[in-house]
């Protein structure tokens, strides 16, 4: 994780660019301060330490709350403070902490998804957190990742990427035993795997439209850059390729219908595909779900193949940021946000308990971390190339992202051909960001 | 049981000792506190809301600028007719599809067959099971990849290799209805026993003596009595239905393609996760105009059918 | 069909000191006896397949809920799924026992319901009274407005409710949420209650009023003990809208008040994978206690209902 990454330059001068729209757009739309305007800027100075909120999606989660708790209460514990517990579904968690942002109702630390860092920032109640970033190692690739506007939202905590997971057992079973470069060596293995038979399904890619936004990586791949400046390209040659592909393994039966993240990874454990696309957090869950006792050695991550042999391949950054919303507790939010996303213990413990990669220089060469062969080989073969989503540069993207899926679903379920699909799910894109 | 005649007795000034209050202000007194919270918890924020309708206004950007019927247009050219007859689907099939799986059970377990009460009470568990279980273990049964539906279906021979119900436009709508159906049947059960037990027993006999079919009987007693309770568990479904959210949101968030989106869940997404106030405000406002030209066709129509 | 037979068997209480004075006649146990001898065995036979049929409707999902919740973690997703878990296990309900969260949304849901159930109660039977015994202009069309008022979008109202909510510091407190839900149960109860006050004679209200009583005593001394079989089954249903709703108590409720069904997604669907037995399991042991207790109430959701909606 250490190579600065290609693409994530050119991400950067495209937010850049985005700002005098968003700064139009703002006048426009006559609204009183400009998006992160009235964003403070954290202190970094002492004072005493308070009590604050911390709000979480995995804070109930019966497999992932522990680890947190724990974190909390050892921060908690050594200020001589009490943290607040707030959490909401994962599905409904962005909506609901806008509203309580929005309405004042919370103020403190939160746990969030790269993606959402637009959004949120968009409230102009986020804290510009670059002062306390300074003289923490924190990776490149992290920073980059829990920026939006050039601002430094986030604190990384864990950054990783979205990226094809393998089972090689499996795949040698198929005769698969190098794993294709390009999409056409790639369909001819998935034709392969189907010959295996007893209901396998050879790539248990998203066609649900919760996580139908997959097939945007699949676009990028395909050659369509999404975004140029400020013009939606869905509707290109590219992306409607890419679909007209994504409709051909439907049709033969390569991928499956009623599809999403959850159900591939059960799908996955169950030895009943050998392919899916998962961050990191989704080993725990594949693992501890199977029958098969030694699904995690075999567990592999693959680069996503290329049009030609020799491209980059894509892989969409993921991951989790802390972000700190202004307000009540807020000073000591931040040191808690700077405390859990780079104290080494904080990290081992949080590593061991829930193998998520770190996103500081010093904790990821932990000994612990360095000896995680899966996951060196996830940021090696996924994470080295990820990109973020340009549309995460607005914060319409959730609506977006909506719009392309249906659109997709429209050409898998036959009611709609990929072109004019394509074409209109670009045109209501463009819609939304002007 | 005939009250009929309790209706006409009124009260009027003349029967009435000296009081502060007169019937009628008394009257709208007790009305006060229903319609107190009806004005605040639905009338209010329904104003409130439509009045967005003419701007353009995000959840997450403060602030709004006056667009006048923007929102309303794009609504319109959008897929408005789609979620207006998909909303109708919806709101028919799980009207009439629970109420005749409870009619059913009702005037079957209102027979004396042997464990009808016992079977009564199991009846009410799909109504108490927490709302979004209804819609996880609908979604747990439908799965294309795992559910039990297609293994049984498999198992009798009735289909051809597993079916993704709620992946598929052409079955997702009947597979959202028979979850919901699944829900609401048992209340419906439960209303039409407690009409069934009010049909006087001498009236059936009676029929029965001078040679009346058991069918002849359903018609021409049972369901004459049975109007006024049919009509308002049919009102009360239709109306509920119309603005249901909660088991078509996490059955298939809409899908696939928006076969399954209804008013209810398109003002949400519109809302919540695509912040757009002022579009989810149009979506209301078309919506309510809608509803205000029902609603006047059905007042007038009810009060021409019965003057009481 | 006859139609009346469980009637001797469960007489719904709040009939008797209706029926003293309403003038139905209840006829003598024997001849419905007689009534039923007739029972065809075309009928019977249709009641049974009936049963079969809608009852396996209602009760397989049920059985599949059950059976889930006792499969092992690593079986759940096996295909094709067996019909009886091969491994029956109690895992799911054990890890029940020590997730503390779960009680606190267990209360939450049962504090809310049952105030929401209470407060709805009283709000629709002074609604469903002055409905009933009053004539006034713009009355019918009231009752009808109150159904409609229930046909708006609910998610519309949220947006500006959490504000409204917020401005008066409602927000994360039961009362949003009871308030919230008593409005939206206001439709039936209101509608089944005056269906029941109008099976009250007008000439014992009558009879009160010139042996002086005040208009709010005769409501409370003696319409409502009257109407106590229609005021439980309103509250019965009241109950259920409180206990079923999802996004309102996701919304409104803030974390530390939120009710079951939120809670249940919050904690089973994960970000990575859904525990399957466990939500099963968990559905099942919140859902049993209310269903035993409406299973013992039964005989006033329907015997209550059987004065009241049915006049509607």
């Amino acid at each position: 994780m250490t190579t600065p990454i290609p693409h994530t330059a050119l991400t950067r001068r495209h937010l850049f660019q985005l700002l005098g729209l968003g700064a139009g757009t703002a006048a426009l739309a006559a609204c009183a301060p400009s998006a992160g305007g009235s964003a403070g800027t954290a202190a970094t100075g002492g004072g005493a330490k308070t009590d604050f909120a911390f709000s979480s999606w995995s804070l109930t989660e019966e497999t992932a709350a522990p680890a947190i708790q724990s974190l909390l209460g050892a921060y908690g514990d050594d200020n001589g403070v009490s943290i607040e517990e707030v959490s909401y579904p994962y599905n409904e968690y962005i909506s609901q902490l806008t509203l309580q942002v929005q309405g004042g109702q919370f103020t403190g630390a939160a746990h969030v998804d790269v993606a959402w860092l637009g959004s949120l920032a968009a409230l102009g109640k986020l804290q510009d957190l670059g002062p306390l970033a300074e003289g923490v190692d924190y990776t490149e690739a992290g920073l980059t990742a829990a920026q939006f506007d050039g601002v430094q939202y986030g604190l990384p905590w864990n950054i990783g990427a979205i990226g094809l997971v393998t089972n090689s057992a499996m795949l040698a079973k198929a005769g698969v035993d190098e794993f294709p470069v390009t999409i056409d060596d790639f369909t001819t293995a998935l034709t392969k795997i189907k010959k295996l038979g007893d209901g396998v399904i050879p790539y248990a890619a998203s066609t649900k439209a919760a996580q139908l936004k997959d097939i945007l990586i699949w676009m990028e791949t395909f050659g369509s850059p999404l975004l140029d400046g400020s013009t939606v390209t869905i509707g290109d040659d590219a992306s409607v390729e890419a679909v007209t592909w994504y409709k051909e393994l439907y049709d033969k039966g390569l991928i499956a219908p009623d599809v999403d993240r959850f159900d591939a990874r059960s799908l996955f454990a169950q030895g009943r595909t050998p392919i899916y696309d998962d961050a990191i957090v989704g080993r725990d869950a594949v693992v501890t779900e199977s029958p098969d006792k030694d699904l995690a050695g075999k567990l592999a991550a693959q680069s996503r193949p290329v049009l030609a042999a020799g491209d980059t391949p894509r892989a969409l950054v993921w991951g989790g940021a802390i972000a700190v919303v202004d307000g009540e507790g807020a000073e000591t939010a931040a040191d808690f946000a700077r405390w859990v996303t780079s104290d080494p213990d904080a990290a081992r413990e949080y590593f061991e308990e829930r193998g998520l990669p770190p996103a500081t220089e010093s904790a990821l060469a932990l000994p612990e971390v360095a000896a995680d062969e899966f996951g060196a080989q996830f940021s090696e073969r996924i994470t080295a190339t990820a990109t973020s989503n340009p549309f995460w540069a607005y914060p319409q993207y959730a609506q977006i992202e909506s719009a392309i899926a249906e659109q997709v679903q429209a050409v898998l379920v036959g009611s709609k051909d990929a072109k004019s699909a394509m074409a209109h799910a670009g045109e209501t894109a463009q819609g939304l960001i002007d | 049981m005939t009250v009929s005649e309790v209706h006409t007795t009124k009260h009027t000034e003349s029967q009435q000792a000296p009081r502060r209050l007169s019937d009628g202000q008394f009257a709208v007194l007790l009305l006060l506190p229903g319609v107190a919270l009806l004005a605040g918890v639905v009338l209010y924020p329904l104003v409130a809301a439509l009045v967005t309708a003419f701007f353009e206004q995000s959840l997450v950007i403060p602030g709004r600028t006056f667009v006048g019927l923007q929102n309303i247009v794009d609504v319109l050219q959008g897929d408005f007719l789609r979620l207006l007859g998909q909303t109708l689907v919806f709101t028919v099939g799980t009207t009439v599809l629970p109420f005749v799986v409870g009619f059913a059970l009702a005037l079957a377990l209102n027979t004396k067959i042997r464990g009808a009460k016992v079977l009564r009470g199991l009846m009410l568990i799909p109504w108490l099971v927490p709302g979004v279980v209804v819609s996880f273990l609908w979604m747990w049964i439908f799965n294309a990849n795992y559910g039990v539906m297609n293994a049984l279906l498999e198992t009798l021979g009735l289909v051809d290799g597993p079916q993704a119900w709620l992946a598929q436009p052409g079955t997702a709508m009947g597979a959202v209805i028979l979850a919901k159906t699944w829900q609401s049947f048992p209340w419906m059960m439960v209303m039409l026993l407690a009409g069934l037990q009010t049909v006087p027993g001498e009236l059936h006999e009676a029929a029965e003596m001078d040679g009346a079919g058991t069918v002849r009987r359903f018609l021409a007693i049972t369901l004459p009595h049975l109007k006024g309770i049919v009509g308002l568990v049919l009102l009360l479904e239709f109306i509920w239905n119309f603005q249901h959210f909660d088991i078509i949101y996490v059955l298939t968030g809409g899908g696939p393609a928006g076969a399954t989106q209804t008013f209810a869940t398109a003002v949400y997404e519109t809302a919540f996760h695509g912040f757009d106030l002022g579009r989810a405000g149009a979506l209301g406002l078309l919506w309510m105009v809608l509803l205000m030209g029902l609603v006047v066709v059905y007042v007038r129509f009810s009060e021409k059918g019965e003057e009481r | 069909m006859s139609a009346t037979t469980q009637l001797p068997a469960t007489p719904p209480s709040g009939r008797a000191p209706a029926a003293t004075t309403a003038p139905a006649p209840a006829p003598a146990p024997r001849r419905r006896r007689a009534a039923l001898r007739s029972e065809r065995p075309g009928v019977r036979l249709a009641a049974w397949v009936t049963v079969v049929v809608c009852g396996g409707f209602g009760l397989l999902p049920v059985y599949w809920l059950l059976a889930t919740a006792l499969t092992p973690r690593d079986q759940v997703f096996a295909y094709p799924p067996r019909l009886f878990p091969a491994a029956p296990t109690l895992d799911a309900f054990a890890a029940l026992a020590s997730n503390e969260q779960l009680f606190v949304y267990l209360r939450n849901s049962v504090v809310v319901s049952v105030i929401t159930a209470v407060l709805s109660v009283l709000v629709s039977a002074y609604m469903g009274y002055s409905f009933s015994k009053f004539r006034y202009r713009g009355r019918r069309s009231l009752m009808y407005l109150v159904l409609a008022s229930q046909m708006f979008p609910q998610a519309l109202l949220l947006v500006t409710l959490y504000s409204v909510f917020s401005a008066y510091g409602l927000l994360n407190t039961y009362t949003a949420l009871v308030l919230s839900f008593t409005t939206f149960t206001l439709p039936l109860c209101v509608w089944m209650l005056k269906g029941f006050f109008d099976t009250i004679p007008d000439e014992l209200v009558e009879a009160a009023r010139v042996d002086g009583a005040s208009r709010l005593r005769i409501i409370h001394s003696i319409v409502l003990p009257l109407a106590a079989p229609g005021l439980i089954a309103a509250g019965l249903f009241a109950f259920v809208r409180g206990w079923n709703d999802f996004i309102f108590a996701l919304t409104l409720a803030g974390p530390d008040k939120q009710t079951l069904p939120p809670g249940l997604v919050n904690t089973f669907i994960g970000e990575a994978s859904t525990a399957w037995p466990e939500l099963m399991a968990a559905s099942l042991v919140v859902s049993l206690p209310v269903a035993i207790a409406f299973i013992a109430l039964q005989k006033y959701l329907v015997g209550g209902l059987t004065a009241g909606a049915v006049k509607g």
